[in-house]
């Protein structure tokens, strides 16, 4: 009895550690700790070979995608149907950048973005493995927080998998070792990340690239969930 | 002033005239017509209007938002009404034995030929092509921008990002074709299209690749990848039918491994979701129905079969009660009947076939996006297709569901 009350005393004093140690988020933020997480996959296309351990430092991201709402804020002439004040804003790369930047954040980069969304053990979807439709938004006519279950990310991020594709701050270019070329490559597309509710399921893996003209994105639904550095 | 006040009236003629030149075929029939003299007038307008060098056209836009040839529009789905001719007039000429039924669906299986030269890439099938040298403006505004120049077939631009339903399309209608349709000759040549089509997919691990190694928004059948019930039973049934087509055994060896080590015929028992009811989806039913339509009548395997019924039994479901509100769900009923041999068309659903119905030409504005980034809108004509009708009329008079007299 006395070495379990041993046992919990040290497990409660290191989870008090480890929460005094964890900065606390701005309203609507999660944090991500510094550290290597797996990167890329064996199984996906072939941009997202080799699979790899990245490492980011600590920063703060948005829990949801931002909203026309929120987006409206930063831009009053940003016009949107009434009914859809709670979906997700659908932007180029330049308008979420300019968004980012009057929030005080910025976008991410993909590994921040794939470390947000996987966390650190290489997972396929942000709640694990398998896929389930009640994960996801389904209805096309809906993006953010619709899901009839609403599993987070391991850090406690919603709809990185569907809703709206996600912007990264990155170019579209090969991982350190990957042979594959693609003439894509370089510095013409963004990266563009999570799938959206109009592709097939593959499409929602945390690892998937999809790269995309920054200002013409013809029908492809982009949205934006920032970071935010931590001083 | 008096050149001024003529303006308007030099504009209608112009309009006018762009009109007539561009609609080839205006005549369209009455609601209150025999269903044979229906499809008979729609299928003059869809060989006549819809027709891009053997592809059909899903949605026709006329002039002057529209050209007069080749007439533009949405093109990302025109694999489906080019597959429906196709099997339509596959279905016409086993009944009539008419050379110029043959001759229209070899000219239709051409174009699918086409869809694939285009590409440049043996196996890759393009969406639609158009005769162009210079981007469209509906390429930047429908669909996905997938659009590239042909360096295969100078002159001509086509759109990739082929998909499941496309892929469905493909094996569904070349496929009616070579059973009921093509001689000796055509009977290779589909079976060569197939074999290139279906084995490039197997060959990258059951996923549709697009012209830059990527998989395409919708192509994933691939048993590594998380993926829709609905596109295990598709793929099965490409493989079954390309099996029975090409005699290759590498597609019967696919197919049992995609069973035996997969499991893909238990997945595909549920490609219809039921619950909740808001997620049925009678675009997905379509392939489906298709798919079903085309592995059942080929598999024989007793327990495999169980489960294909098992299958459209959760179909069923839903079929049994819907209303005929699109052309497409009325083929389901007849599907069904054919598959199972159960006589379940009432008065009220034999109605149903005898209203069925093309389409309108509506006139609406297009926004069309101009050089320096600004949008015109311009007011046009257009149409949509009547394939699936047309496609209906002849699956049930070749099954004996519809009398020639309807």
């Amino acid at each position: 009895m006395k070495s379990y009350l041993t046992l919990l005393t040290f497990f409660v004093h290191i989870l008090y550690l480890i929460g005094q140690e964890t900065p606390t988020p701005p309203e609507g933020m999660v944090y991500v700790p510094a550290g290597e997480f797996i990167m890329g996959s064996t199984y996906g296309d072939p941009d997202e070979r080799p699979q790899q351990i990245a490492s980011t430092k600590a920063y703060f991201i948005d829990q949801y995608e931002v909203s026309n709402t929120e987006f409206a804020k930063f831009d009053p002439t940003f016009k949107f149907p009434p009914e859809k004040k709670n979906n997700a804003a659908v932007v180029t790369w330049s308008m979420a950048n300019a968004y980012a930047k009057w929030a005080g954040k910025r976008l991410p980069t993909e590994k921040e973005w794939e470390k947000a969304a996987r966390g650190i053990d290489g997972r396929v979807f942000p709640w694990g493995d398998t896929y389930d439709n009640t994960y996801v938004v389904w209805d096309q006519k809906e993006t953010r927080g619709t899901s009839i279950a609403k599993p987070a990310s391991p850090y406690g991020c919603y709809d990185m998998a569907g809703s709206v594709w996600e912007w990264t701050s990155d170019w579209y270019k090969p991982y350190p070792g990957n042979e594959v070329p693609m003439e894509q490559y370089g510095e013409t597309y963004k990266v563009m990340r999570g799938g959206s509710n109009f592709n097939n399921h593959s499409f929602i893996r945390t690892s998937q690239r999809y790269y995309v003209l920054p200002e013409k994105i013809h029908v492809y639904p982009v949205g934006i969930r920032c970071v935010k550095d931590i001083d | 002033m008096f050149k001024y006040s003529l303006l308007p009236l030099v504009s209608v003629f112009i309009f006018i005239n762009h009109g007539l030149l561009a609609q080839k075929v205006n005549e369209f029939p009455k609601k209150t017509d025999p269903l044979y003299k229906k499809v008979e007038m729609f299928d003059r307008l869809m060989l006549g209007n819809h027709w891009n060098e053997g592809a059909i056209m899903q949605h026709v836009i006329f002039p002057p938002a529209g050209l007069e040839r080749p007439i533009i529009g949405s093109q990302a789905d025109c694999l489906d009404p080019t597959s429906e001719m196709l099997a339509a007039y596959s279905h016409k000429y086993a009944i009539t034995g008419d050379p110029k039924d043959r001759k229209i669906a070899n000219d239709i299986f051409e174009a699918v030929l086409k869809l694939e030269k285009v590409t440049g890439v043996e196996g890759l099938v393009a969406r639609s092509f158009n005769r162009t040298n210079e981007p469209l403006w509906h390429e930047e505004v429908f669909w996905y921008h997938e659009w590239h120049q042909s360096s295969s077939m100078p002159g001509y631009r086509w759109l990739g990002d082929l998909s499941a339903d496309k892929f469905t399309s493909i094996f569904y209608g070349v496929g009616t074709f070579w059973e009921l349709c093509a001689d000796d000759e055509y009977k290779k040549k589909a079976a060569g299209l197939l074999d290139r089509f279906i084995g490039r997919v197997v060959d990258n691990n059951f996923k549709l690749t697009d012209l830059d190694g990527k998989m395409t928004l919708w192509g994933n059948f691939c048993p590594n990848l998380p993926h829709q019930e609905l596109n295990s039973l598709e793929m099965l049934a490409a493989l079954k039918v390309t099996h029975h087509i090409t005699g290759k055994e590498r597609y019967n060896a696919a197919y049992h491994m995609l069973i035996d080590r997969y499991h893909y015929d238990d997945h595909q028992i549920n490609s219809k979701i039921i619950f909740p009811k808001e997620w049925r989806n009678v675009g997905d039913d379509y392939h489906a129905a298709r798919s079903l339509y085309m592995i059942m009548r080929l598999e024989t395997d007793p327990n495999l079969l169980n489960k294909y019924r098992m299958n459209l039994n959760r179909h069923w479901y839903d079929w049994k009660d819907l209303e005929f509100t699109w052309e497409s769900n009325i083929w389901f009923l007849m599907v069904y009947k054919v598959l199972t041999g159960e006589d379940i068309f009432t008065e009220e659903k034999k109605q149903g076939i005898k209203d069925m119905w093309g389409f309108e030409r509506n006139t609406r504005e297009f926004k069309i996006p101009q050089k320096d980034g600004s949008f015109k809108l311009v007011r046009s004509e257009e149409e949509q297709t009547a394939a699936a009708m047309i496609r209906n009329y002849w699956f049930g008079r070749y099954y004996g569901i519809i009398d020639e007299k309807w």
